[in-house]
């Protein structure tokens, strides 16, 4: 028996209309726009200065073992003075503190004071470094500056004493444990002179 | 011209017009086409955007939105920003909840006017007020009100304003501070 032709019937293609699901997106597009990150914002935790702390009651053993640092940044205008246990590093001969020099120069000595890079931020760091390898269980550091001094450079001295390679974001969410090249990561804030 | 030429040149002409309005007639009586849009190539490019979009949101909890001249400091940190309330300081002015509360001096200094030991007057009020909303928000919910302001600063801001501030903020009953910085790179 012989076939019969099949007809051939053309597929309609059937048009989606596209019209809501445009109008959708159109009203998504300004409501992202206006939540988004147009930079990527990070946080530094600062402490106000404790004034009192609460006492405990050590073995002298531990006592000597666990004496703190007392790490003390200044940012003056010609450089860093640094101040640990009391004790201005650089100072002259008998005492504590020394105003007429810093303990780290500027970088840039002449620079203006809007030159935010005019401070040794390497060298800070690799005094941070080496304290932190003396007293690898503190974490903190008081970091006070003169009145005109920029936030930028506060921040960027926050960061070399925290040291600059320190990601400390995985640690903050509780994922990792904190990282050996974080130095001294919680800064104290304290009133500066003048 | 002879006047055959002539009659064949006229017949020739008339034969021209009336081939135009016939074909002006059909054009008239013919139904206007509908214009249709080209949706999928609009589609695609509006679905590349809105996934760039959704890729880019901020998955903070507070959205920082820095004020107009504003430029936020530089650091190389990467923690995150936790909830808090965000405080702008800039060389022109304090901002709080959308509202200027201090407006600086030309040399981007606190009138001192406004501040007795370190303490700026409005911005204390307008802290101390958000402050006790904050905590009887955090009461109603049986949480503990966690006293977070973040400070969103500018480069050239000095630090004994910032000092002022953080003093101001302390007297407030804020307990803890974060600055906002750009992460770098």
């Amino acid at each position: 028996m012989a076939k019969r032709p099949r007809k051939k019937t053309e597929e309609k293609v059937v048009e989606a209309n596209l019209l809501p699901v445009m109008n959708i997106m159109f009203l998504l597009i300004p409501a992202l726009l206006m939540a988004m990150e147009f930079a990527s914002m990070a946080a530094i935790n600062v402490s106000p200065p404790k004034f009192s702390s609460a006492p405990s009651e050590p073995t002298e053993e531990k006592k000597e073992q666990e004496k703190p640092l007392d790490l003390k940044v200044f940012i003056m205008d010609d450089g860093y003075r640094v101040e640990a246990s009391g004790q201005q590093e650089g100072a002259d001969a008998g005492k504590s503190a020394d105003s007429s020099k810093p303990t780290i120069g500027l970088a840039k000595s002449g620079a203006p004071d809007t030159d935010y890079d005019r401070y040794d931020y390497a060298a800070l760091e690799a005094k941070a470094k080496e304290y932190k390898a003396l007293f690898p269980n503190d974490t903190t550091v008081k970091i006070s500056a003169e009145s005109n001094v920029p936030m930028q450079v506060v921040i960027w001295t926050m960061d070399a004493v925290s040291g600059r390679d320190c990601k400390i974001g995985k640690f903050m969410k509780g994922t990792e444990d904190i990282p050996k090249n974080c130095y001294f990561w919680q800064p104290i804030i304290e009133g500066g002179a003048g | 011209m002879t006047p055959e030429q002539h009659a064949l040149h006229e017949a020739a002409m008339q034969a021209f017009l009336a081939k135009k309005k016939y074909k002006a007639a059909v054009r008239r009586q013919k139904d206007e086409e509908e214009a249709n849009l080209g949706m999928t190539s609009l589609m695609d490019i509006v679905s590349i955007l809105v996934i760039y979009l959704l890729k880019s949101y901020a998955s903070d909890p507070v959205v920082i939105n820095p004020t107009a001249g504003q430029k936020i400091p530089f650091s190389s940190a990467d923690a995150s920003i936790q909830d808090g309330m965000p405080v702008f300081v800039t060389v022109r002015g304090i901002t709080f909840q959308d509202q200027k509360v201090v407006t600086m001096t030309s040399e981007g200094e606190v009138d001192p006017s406004m501040v007795q030991n370190h303490l700026i007057g409005p911005l204390f009020d307008a802290f101390s007020e958000e402050a006790d909303k904050a905590k009887q928000m955090s009461e109603n919910r049986g949480v503990e009100w966690e006293g977070r302001l973040i400070v969103v600063g500018d480069q050239s801001l000095k630090f004994s304003t910032l000092i002022d501030v953080l003093f101001t903020a302390g007297r407030a009953e804020f307990k803890e501070y974060t600055f906002c910085v750009i992460r770098k790179g």
